[in-house]
């Protein structure tokens, strides 16, 4: 069958959405997207694990790295170029807060308040937390099963965080989602709840547990996993660790085409930081819309393509029947 | 542009009538979804309420691209004395409904572009596709509330258009 076709101009787009995925950060791997399996996925149903964080504002993508001219000759001129330095930023404003953007909206790591226990020292992270109870088997991604005591602790519309006590350990910590850097054994038990992405919101309590209104992040609940209610979140201005995620950016082209910006590995750069956008541009000192302002560096991954270091993959998938 | 124009009326028509099935018009002899285009109907003395208006306006052709891009003005009209149940004391509700059913049947912003020159209608190979809709304030006249949005719609010129 004969094929029609259109000569498309420069695609048309009003915005972009970013989805994130981990990073493995133990054994250094990014989640990679692949546009030729993965490049028609509805937009709202990113395919697993990237997680959609929304439509965002001032995208904006520079390239940083720099080429200079080998010369030769005289007088000299141009004989080849190299590439001196790989490097490229990425900055864009979340409309929403949440876990995740705000945790990749600030230069360090993200820690979620857990609800403190009665009569305890003030801390400005969060105080001793509430005892965590322990999941019961058979629990899933959205639905988490506890002991019947336990249930009643916890009410619909409250937020948890589920992971493993902490045992110790050094090194990366939280999984499969590492939330924070242990240089040195601490003492708190429920630190890898404070820290962990593994956080929803219980939409249903019944006497056997918990319906979850989104599922977590880590999907069904490990051996050993425990839980305790989240009352916000916070992080600080300082500290070592680098958030790193995995990112995808998308526009939608008016005629159906799509473009793609994958980068592999970005580590936020810059400190927590917000702007105000007034609601109504008559009243600027009325009203404002408080936006996570994020800025990220591109780090260099090695395509297996061809031993080429990378920073970033820039897709385009045409519009059906579009000349290319 | 004819095409674009017919697209962009069928696919607020299809979404209307999924959308609030309810909302229908009698008009020349027939039950329709309530939306119609004012050029191609016989001229009103009054507009009828309950229903959406399209009226079309300017037209913008750029034609600097590889293919033309044209763009149309369009507002959607629409008003209401409310229902006769309530006294049309809810006349502020039914407008605030119509706002909202419009605001639903405008996303998403773009749709397929159809020649409807023949039955059944042809696909094209281009999609039509709009900006975000500016609303006018209410318009008040006695027991009448209405009010209008414009939008800007675009679609690019195919061969044999």
């Amino acid at each position: 069958m004969a094929a029609t076709w259109f000569s498309a101009p420069a695609p048309v787009t009003r915005r972009v959405r970013a989805y994130f995925a981990p990073v493995n950060r133990v054994a250094a791997i990014p989640t990679l997207f692949d546009p030729t399996q993965q490049g028609s996925f509805p937009l709202d149903n990113p395919p697993a694990p990237w997680i959609d964080l929304g439509w965002i504002q001032d995208f904006s993508r520079k390239a940083a790295s720099k080429s200079s001219s080998v010369l030769s000759g005289i007088p000299a001129a141009p004989l080849e170029q190299v590439r001196e330095t790989l490097q490229a930023q990425v900055s864009l404003q979340f409309l929403s807060w949440t876990k995740l953007t705000m945790a990749l909206a600030t230069g360090a790591q993200h820690m979620n308040l857990l609800a403190a226990a009665g009569g305890v020292t003030a801390k400005a992270d969060g105080a001793q937390a509430v005892a965590a109870v322990s999941v019961q088997p058979g629990s899933t991604a959205t639905s988490i099963f506890l002991a019947s005591a336990d249930a009643a602790d916890f009410t619909a519309g409250s937020i948890i965080a589920l992971d493993a006590d902490y045992a110790g350990q050094t090194g990366f910590v939280g999984s499969p989602i590492s939330g924070a850097y242990v240089r040195q054994a601490i003492t708190d038990a429920d630190y890898i709840r404070r820290i962990t992405f593994n956080v929803a919101l219980v939409s249903q309590v019944t006497p056997t547990g918990l319906t979850l209104a989104q599922p977590l992040p880590a999907g069904a609940p490990v051996a050993g996993s425990k839980l305790q209610v989240v009352t916000g979140f916070v992080d600080r201005e300082g500290g070592s660790f680098y958030q790193e995620w995995s990112a995808l950016f998308v526009m939608l082209g008016s005629q159906g085409e799509r473009i793609y910006f994958h980068y592999p590995r970005l580590q936020t750069t810059a400190s927590a930081e917000e702007s105000a956008i007034p609601l109504s541009s008559k009243n600027p000192d009325g009203q404002a819309r408080v936006l996570l302002k994020a800025q990220f560096l591109a780090l260099p991954v090695t395509d297996p393509l061809d031993g080429e270091r990378v920073l970033c993959y820039r897709s385009f998938l045409p519009a059906a029947n579009a000349l290319v | 542009m004819q095409n674009a124009k017919d697209s962009f009326y069928m696919a607020l028509r299809t979404r209307l009538a999924a959308l609030n099935p309810e909302r229908t018009i009698l008009l020349r002899g027939s039950v329709r979804p309530g939306i119609l285009v004012e050029e191609a109907e016989a001229p009103f003395n009054q507009l009828p309420s309950d229903v959406f208006i399209l009226r079309w306006h300017g037209l913008r052709v750029d034609q600097d691209l590889c293919a033309a891009m044209a763009t149309a003005e369009c507002e959607i009209l629409y008003q209401t004395c409310g229902t006769q149940s309530f006294g049309g004391l809810d006349r502020g509700r039914s407008l605030s409904q119509m706002d909202a059913e419009l605001i639903a049947i405008l996303q998403p912003c773009f749709t397929a572009k159809l020649s409807y020159t023949a039955t059944p209608p042809t696909p094209m190979l281009t999609q039509v596709f709009w900006d975000e809709s500016a609303f006018t304030p209410i318009v008040v006249q006695r027991d009448l509330v209405s009010r209008s949005a414009k939008l800007l719609v675009h679609c690019y010129q195919e061969e044999g258009e």
